[in-house]
């Protein structure tokens, strides 16, 4: 796959020369702005983000770190380091999914997605790239469990959606009121115990009476299943953290 | 037979006058809801083994094999419906005084090695003496009698489970990459522990039939530990446990796993460790006889019934004591609601499940009176 390819595609995880044996590479070209391209005026360094991406597979997180630091003094774009940890992130998402990581290599992929984003951020902001979407999650009223939202909450992050926590027990009125706050493109509600499942149906019926045309709902915990998530009218169920990421981008996409 | 004959000859494939009817109790709300639908006050998660009917689980010969002392308790803020406190095994908790279950924890005292050897390691010195109780002599004459009609048992502890809690899924989960030698380090620690305390319990007499562990390692969608530490860290360290049983007379060891099992089954029998408790049906669909067919009769099995199919009704009751009957009648497999019974299902359709399996697997042979059916007639 060629650069441009892959820009395009999204799927950059190389970015190689535009003339082999130069150090011309697309980002001498172009750059990515918010979905569209524009000129760059100045010439970069050829960067390799392939070590930056695997630093986040492997949940190395001062590697991350330092890759973040090099490829922004290379010159690299800042919405481009981002698509590189983006596809560390995905990509551990997709291990769990095949049982080949589990929840430690989730964990500390985070973790090292998180130490990136502590450099990478401030020069988003600057760039004015702020994440597509944003997502309110909380374990629903009555229910104080808090591992698999903050799986969930953390696997969105990694997907670049600006993930609003509203932690636990959180009763209905609460997330509709950070829904609206935070104009919400997602609300995700979570239940371990079979007896606040109740709440989740409460939640959905208020989010929905609150009239948020533009907000999709996710439901998920161990007892929850795509019939009950039909039957209370979530928008999506994902049976763990990684199937929500692809849950999630399925409902922005929509 | 006894129940300790019958646990016994089941989980050995022997013949046997029918299968143990147990149960692993109820939710803390599901008693007081039955009140108001028949359940008298004077039943409780202590004695309603009896109002049902149930065979016990055994006695089991309990010593201090985990933090010895463990941690001074503390209310931190007090609401109506909430308390924040620091528990015994040293974390700040939230908990609802409304609804029991397992707490939001905020913190954990256990967090490095510093945290390790300044508050663990010396609430984990195998040789404590206060790690036996008192009345050993009376408890293993107790045990030890022909009279004895239940199984005995003896805990041998835990070797993730309890490291988990004291450091929370997180900080175990990051521990095992930032600390290897640590987080192995504590495994041995109270690895010791357990080969010491049997050991001593052994050596003063004890003839157990039995050993449980308490891991609670999986959930929903496969284990808290990744599988290939789970095999280098914990597995050989299972097998100096058991055996140690074996060496003991104890041939029979079940473990408290939770959730989804399946890639952990393997190492927990190659290390000896050849009953999970409770296989779990309705967190993952677990099937008691597709396990029989892929591990075969090494593996025992506990739990299974899908406990859901409680609060649909007689009908779907009844289809599922059906579908585990075969594998009932094989032996080696003793179904309960496979975790604990919630307080949606109606005292009705309980009383239904009872006596149905009273008839189905227990046959009706030399069963316990059952008072909950007695009054219901």
């Amino acid at each position: 796959m060629t650069a441009f390819m892959a820009v395009m595609t999204g799927s950059l995880t190389w970015l190689g020369p535009l003339v082999p044996g130069s150090n011309l590479d697309i980002f001498s070209l172009f750059d990515l702005h918010q979905g569209g391209i524009r000129w760059q005026r100045h010439r970069r360094q050829i960067v390799d983000l392939q070590p930056l991406t695997q630093s986040i597979v492997g949940g190395k997180r001062k590697d991350a770190k330092e890759h973040t630091e090099q490829a922004l003094a290379a010159g690299v774009g800042p919405e481009a380091i981002l698509a590189a940890l983006v596809a560390g992130m995905d990509e551990i998402g997709g291990r769990f999914q095949r049982n080949e990581a589990f929840v430690p290599e989730m964990l500390i992929a985070a973790r090292a997605m998180k130490e990136a984003m502590s450099v990478l951020e401030p020069e988003l902001l600057k760039a004015g790239i702020r994440p597509e979407f944003t997502a309110v999650i909380g374990t629903v009223q009555g229910d104080l469990h808090d591992i698999g939202k903050n799986l969930v909450a953390m696997m969105w992050k990694g997907a670049n959606f600006n993930v609003v926590d509203l932690g636990t027990n959180v009763e209905a009125e609460r997330f509709v009121a950070a829904a609206q706050e935070h104009q919400a493109d997602l609300v995700g509600l979570s239940a371990l115990l079979t007896t606040t499942m109740p709440n989740m149906k409460a939640t959905i019926e208020a989010l929905k009476a609150a009239g948020l045309p533009k907000t999709k709902i996710m439901v998920g915990g161990a007892p929850i299943t795509q019939e009950f998530a039909d039957e209370i009218g979530a928008d999506g169920f994902a049976p763990d953290a990684a199937g929500a990421v692809q849950v999630a981008r399925t409902l922005m996409a929509g | 037979m006894t129940e300790r004959q019958r646990f016994l000859a089941t989980m050995r494939y022997e013949p046997r006058d029918r299968c143990p009817i147990m149960d692993f109790n109820f939710w803390d709300e599901t008693l007081p809801a039955w009140r108001s639908q028949g359940l008298p006050d004077h039943v409780r998660q202590g004695n309603s083994d009896d109002w049902f009917g149930m065979d016990s689980m055994g006695e089991t010969a309990w010593v201090h094999n985990g933090l010895l002392p463990r941690f001074p308790v503390e209310v931190i803020r007090e609401t109506d419906t909430e308390l924040e406190m620091i528990d015994d095994e040293g974390r700040r908790i939230r908990k609802s005084k409304v609804q029991e279950s397992i707490p939001m924890y905020l913190d954990h005292l256990l967090q490095d090695r510093e945290s390790w050897e300044r508050h663990f390691l010396p609430r984990l010195r195998a040789d404590d003496p206060a790690r036996l109780p008192e009345d050993l002599d009376q408890t293993i004459a107790r045990l030890n009698s022909p009279e004895q009609e239940r199984l005995v048992t003896v805990h041998a502890g835990s070797l993730f489970g309890w490291i988990r809690d004291w450091m929370g899924v997180e900080g175990v989960g990051y521990l095992v990459y930032d600390d290897p030698e640590l987080f192995e380090e504590m495994v041995e620690t109270v690895c010791q522990v357990q080969e010491t305390v049997l050991g001593r319990l052994f050596e003063a007499g004890l003839k157990a039939d039995a050993a449980q562990m308490w891991e609670d390692m999986c959930y929903s969608g496969g284990p808290l530990l990744t599988p290939s530490v789970f095999q280098a860290v914990l597995v050989p360290r299972y097998r100096r446990i058991a055996d140690l049983l074996r060496r003991n007379g104890v041939d029979l060891i079940w473990i408290d796993c939770d959730g989804r099992i399946d890639l952990l089954v393997t190492g927990w029998l190659e290390a000896g460790i050849n009953i999970m408790f409770p296989l779990e049906v309705g967190t993952w669909n677990a099937d008691p006889a597709a396990f029989r067919r892929e591990y075969g009769r090494d593996l025992r099995l506990m739990g299974g019934f899908d406990k859901r199919v409680l609060e649909a009704g007689p009908a779907a009751i009844d289809a599922e004591i059906d579908r585990l009957t075969p594998l009932v009648e094989e032996g080696g497999f003793i179904p309960f609601p496979d975790h604990r019974v919630p307080p949606d299902v109606p005292y009705g359709h309980f009383l239904h499940y009872v006596r149905r399996v009273r008839e189905v697997w227990g046959l009706g042979l030399n069963l316990k009176p059952c008072p909950a059916l007695e009054s219901a007639t």
